[in-house]
C-alpha cells in the first residue's frame, strides 16, 4: 500500500448521463470488475431512502422484504401440502431470489437463516418428485448456510445420496451430520439403513 | 614563551591525527550503516498489494471536470471500507501465528517489520475512512464499518451459494445418465430372465457353482456383476 499521503491516479471517467464510472484506455481486469461492482453498488445505494443517502445501520431491518419472503414461503408450503411440487419449487425459488436480493448491507446472519430454511424446503419438494440430484444440491447448500440446528438439511442430502446409490458419500455425509446433531433420530436411522445396504 | 617553545608540534600532531581519523571514520561508518538500514526497511515488500479501492476513491474524489456526484463517492467509500475489513481480518488472524513463529525463530525479523508496518498502515487507513464518512454524513463513521462487514459477509455467502448451485447441472446430468443405465440394465435382465431362466438360476447359485468345474466359474464371473447391479437397480426403480 502507498504511504498515507499519496495515491495512484487511475484513468477513470464518468458517463454524464448514466453516472457510470468507466476506465479509459486499457484497464486491468481487476479494475474493470471492481468498477462494475462499484456501479452496481451505486445503483442500489440510490434506492436507499435515508436522508443522507448513506446505507442505514444493519439493524433494524426493513420489514417489507421479510414479509414478502415469508409470504412466498407460506404459499410454497401450501402448494407442497397440496402435492403441487413443481409450483412449490417455483415459489421457494422466488423466495430464495428475494432473500438473496436483499441490499448487501443488511444483516448476513438473517440472509443465512432465511436462505437455509428455503433451500431445505426446496430440497424436500425436489425429493418428493424424486429429483434426487437437485435435492442433494439444495440440501448441501442449505447446510452450507447453516450447519448447526439444521438436522433436516443434513438428513435430506444423506437421503438423496442414499437413493442415488452413492453409499460411500452418504455415509461420510451422515457421519459429519451426526457431529453436529448427535441425537437426531432420523439421521441415526439413515445411518443404520446405509450400513445395512452396504453390508449386503 | 617557554611552554610553546618546549612543545614539539610535529610529535604532538600524531596523536591528534590518530584521534581525528578514528572518530571521523566511526562517524562515517555509523552514518552509512544507519542510512542503509533505513533503506532496507523501506524497501521491504509491502504486506498488502496496492489498495485498488482506495485509489479509485481518491481518484474520483480529486476529479474536477466534471465533478463526481456524492452518491458515487459514497459507494466508492463503502467499497474501500469493505476491502479494509478484509485486510483487518487478515492482520488479526496473522498476528498470533506470526508472534509464535517469531519467538521460535521460524521467521526472520524483516517479516515482523513488514507486518508491523502493515498494521500501522491499516490503522491509519481506518481512521481516514471514518473521517471521510463523517464528512459525508454526520455519524456515518460509526456505522460504515458495520455496513461494510455485512457487505463482505453477504458477498461471501452469495459466492458460496453460487459455487454449490453451479454443480447442479452436472449432478443432474450424471444422475439422468445413471438412471437410464440402471433401467436399461434392469430391462435387459428381465429379458434374459424370460429367455433362459436356467442361466440366471445358475448365476444366482454362485457360491455352490464356485466349487464346480472351470467352465461354471467362467459363467459365474460373467453373470455375477450384471445380476448384482440389477438387484441394486430394482430397488431404485421402485421409488
Amino acid at each position: 500500500m502507498e504511504s498515507p499521503d499519496t495515491f495512484t491516479l487511475l484513468p477513470l471517467q464518468i458517463d454524464p448521463q448514466t453516472k457510470a464510472i468507466t476506465a479509459t484506455g486499457t484497464a486491468s481486469n481487476a479494475l474493470t470488475t471492481e468498477l462494475q461492482i462499484l456501479n452496481t453498488l451505486h445503483r442500489s445505494l440510490l434506492s436507499v431512502d435515508t436522508a443522507t443517502g448513506t446505507p442505514p445501520p444493519p439493524v433494524p431491518v426493513n420489514p417489507k422484504r421479510s414479509a414478502a419472503i415469508s409470504k412466498l414461503r407460506e404459499s410454497g408450503n401450501a402448494e407442497f401440502r397440496k402435492h403441487q411440487y413443481p409450483s412449490a419449487v417455483r415459489m421457494y425459488s422466488l423466495a430464495i431470489d428475494m432473500a438473496l436480493g436483499r441490499p448487501a448491507w443488511e444483516p448476513s446472519g438473517l440472509v443465512r437463516e432465511e436462505v437455509s430454511g428455503l433451500l431445505s424446503n426446496r430440497a424436500q419438494a425436489h425429493m418428493s418428485m424424486q429429483n434426487w440430484a437437485e435435492g442433494a444440491v439444495d440440501a448441501e447448500a442449505s447446510v452450507e448456510m447453516k450447519k448447526v440446528g439444521n438436522a433436516k438439511g443434513w438428513w435430506r442430502r444423506g437421503k438423496c445420496l442414499f437413493e442415488m446409490g452413492r453409499l460411500e458419500e452418504a455415509e461420510v455425509w451422515v457421519k459429519q451430520g451426526l457431529e453436529f446433531e448427535a441425537t437426531e433420530q432420523d439421521l441415526l436411522q439413515l445411518k443404520g439403513e446405509i450400513e445395512k445396504r452396504k453390508g449386503k | 614563551m617557554w611552554p610553546f617553545d618546549a612543545v614539539n608540534w610535529l610529535a604532538l600532531s600524531i596523536p591528534f591525527a590518530y584521534l581525528f581519523i578514528l572518530i571521523g571514520s566511526l562517524t562515517v561508518f555509523s552514518n552509512l550503516y544507519r542510512k542503509r538500514q533505513a533503506a532496507t526497511a523501506a524497501s521491504l515488500a509491502p504486506w498488502f498489494p496496492p489498495h485498488l479501492h482506495r485509489n479509485i476513491y481518491l481518484t474520483l474524489l480529486h476529479q474536477e471536470n466534471p465533478k463526481v456526484p456524492d452518491s458515487i463517492l459514497k459507494a466508492a467509500l463503502l467499497r474501500r471500507a469493505t476491502e479494509d475489513i478484509h485486510r483487518i481480518v487478515q492482520v488479526r488472524n496473522a498476528k498470533q501465528a506470526l508472534q509464535v513463529l517469531l519467538q521460535r525463530g521460524s521467521v526472520g525479523d524483516d517479516l515482523w517489520q513488514r507486518f508491523q508496518r502493515a498494521e500501522k498502515e491499516i490503522e491509519e487507513e481506518l481512521r481516514d475512512v471514518v473521517n471521510e464518512a463523517n464528512a459525508f454524513a454526520p455519524n456515518w463513521g460509526t456505522t460504515i464499518f458495520q455496513s461494510a462487514s455485512e457487505m463482505a459477509q453477504n458477498a461471501h455467502i452469495r459466492e458460496r451459494l453460487a459455487e454449490i448451485q453451479a454443480t447442479a447441472p452436472a449432478e443432474k446430468e450424471w444422475w439422468e445418465k445413471r438412471r437410464t443405465e440402471i433401467s436399461s440394465n434392469f430391462m435387459k435382465e428381465l429379458d434374459e430372465e424370460k429367455k433362459s431362466p436356467t442361466a440366471t438360476e445358475a448365476a444366482s447359485g454362485k457360491p455352490a457353482a464356485k466349487t464346480g468345474s472351470d467352465d461354471d466359474a467362467v459363467i459365474v464371473e460373467a453373470g455375477g456383476p450384471t445380476v448384482n447391479a440389477g438387484k441394486g437397480k430394482k430397488k431404485k426403480a421402485k421409488h
